[in-house]
């Protein structure tokens, strides 16, 4: 593990990403009245991150009520096996989807 | 048509307008009256979109094919690579290229909405926004491959990419056998819209008589 | 759970996953105002008055009856008015009566 060349630099909230690619993560499971971007088929679902998507960018729930400032955190692209998604999958055990999801519904341990 | 308002003169086909088309030409020209848009800029994003289509994106694949240093770049930064080529991004949007290969066929999807890599595919067909495709394509997207007539065999993992966010994707299909020597423009001739979103494959075919 | 709940925290237009029928591959060629529609978006978001999110969450709320009833560019030109009044940019009555004058402009152009 490399040693920060400046150590008494402070990044902003939500600037340094909390994952990282490998990392194994679950999706949150909570229900958002309104607007949302984390489909229903794969809340609670365990996923791998295949990559952290740079730069930051805003929550876009809130950016669906015109919230077109304010914090950013990191989006993660994710794998999750389609027989994780679907009991009974019919076709390859490989086959896999690929998604982004946005650094507040992903939680490290369930 | 002849109009007697100095509005875009955008031309109205005969026949009466339906409700919605006149509330969007309502919304447009009450929102140029208050000098909030131009209708010079409805003109000229209309042109921007009818220049945008699977041609474009076939010229990209078609690159990617002969110069394997672009193909790299394309696979690091996918809008950036396209914007080498002269394909600007009108929007925010960045671009995912998945690469598919003799292990992996990728597919694209938007379950919640319609996101599709417009600024170099185009508008999307009416499918790909359409419950049907939207639905099956993550549950069982080999079913969904054999409506289209295609069939990946089982030893080839399907990743299916969801949109979610402000990244888009691009299939860069595998090129097909037998295409050794074209030239980038017969090679681009051959890539398909649909190849682009995965429902479909490129298959080896007759060198187009030139 | 209540039966509406679902209603709630369901979104009409979350599809992943759901039964559906055979892929229909017609597509269609954009009518005029189709085109206009989706560069008006365009144009609103290089404005920064309506946003790709905020058309989306529009369209949501809509709700199911008008989703499934409105065809796709037909529901963007609703939400928009939605959310245009919402922004107060324009109000219902401005829009209505502009809607009434171009419809009459059709109306005349079409007997002349």
């Amino acid at each position: 593990m490399k040693t920060a060349p400046f150590p008494e630099i402070v990044t902003a909230d939500g600037e340094k990403p909390v994952f990282k690619a490998g990392d194994t993560v679950f999706i949150s499971t909570r229900y958002p009245v309104g607007h949302y971007r984390v489909p229903r088929y794969i809340r609670g679902k365990r996923c791998v991150i295949e990559a952290v998507i740079e730069p930051c960018g805003l929550n876009n729930e809130e950016e669906g009520f015109g919230r077109n400032a304010g914090q950013k955190r990191h989006y993660y692209r994710v794998a999750i096996p389609l027989a994780d998604l679907w009991p009974g999958y019919a076709g390859s055990a490989a086959d896999g989807l690929r998604i982004e999801v946005y650094e507040t519904w992903l939680e490290g341990t369930k | 048509m002849t109009h007697t308002h100095d509005h875009t003169p955008i031309t109205v086909p005969d026949g009466v307008p339906g409700y919605y088309e006149i509330m969007e030409t309502a919304m447009r020209e009450l929102l140029a009256e208050k000098g909030i848009i131009h209708p010079a800029e409805i003109r000229r994003q209309i042109e921007v979109l009818d220049s945008r289509g699977p041609q474009l994106g076939a010229k990209v694949v078609a690159r990617a094919w002969i110069d394997p240093e672009f193909r790299q770049r394309l696979l690091a930064n996918g809008r950036a690579a396209c914007e080498e080529l002269g394909i600007t991004f009108y929007d925010d949007t960045g671009l995912i290229v998945l690469e598919n290969t003799e292990k992996v066929h990728n597919l694209i999807v938007c379950t919640l909405c319609s996101c599709y890599p417009r600024p170099v595919l185009g508008l999307p067909p009416d499918w790909y926004k359409q419950k049907p495709y939207r639905a099956r394509a993550v549950r069982e997207p080999r079913g969904v491959l054999a409506e289209f007539g295609t069939v990946i065999s089982p030893e080839v993992e399907i990743r299916v990419s969801d949109s979610t966010s402000q990244l888009r994707y691009l299939v860069l299909p595998l090129r097909p056998a037998g295409t050794e020597g074209w030239t980038e423009e017969e090679l681009a001739a051959l890539v398909t819209r649909d190849a682009m979103i995965g429902v479909s494959t490129i298959e080896a075919q007759e060198r187009k008589v030139r | 759970m209540t039966p509406s709940e679902e209603l709630v925290r369901h979104l009409p237009t979350d599809m992943g996953g759901l039964p559906a029928d055979r892929i229909d591959c017609s597509d269609h060629e954009l009518l005029p105002w189709e085109k206009r529609c989706h560069a008006l978006a365009d144009v609103l978001d290089y404005h920064k008055i309506l946003n790709t999110e905020e058309k989306r969450r529009g369209v949501e709320a809509l709700g199911a009856e008008m989703i499934g009833k409105l065809s796709y560019y037909e529901r963007w030109v609703v939400a928009f008015a939605n959310i245009l009044f919402q922004k107060q940019v324009l109000t219902p009555e401005e829009l209505a009566l502009k809607m009434d004058d171009v419809a009459a402009r059709h109306a005349r152009e079409a007997q002349a």
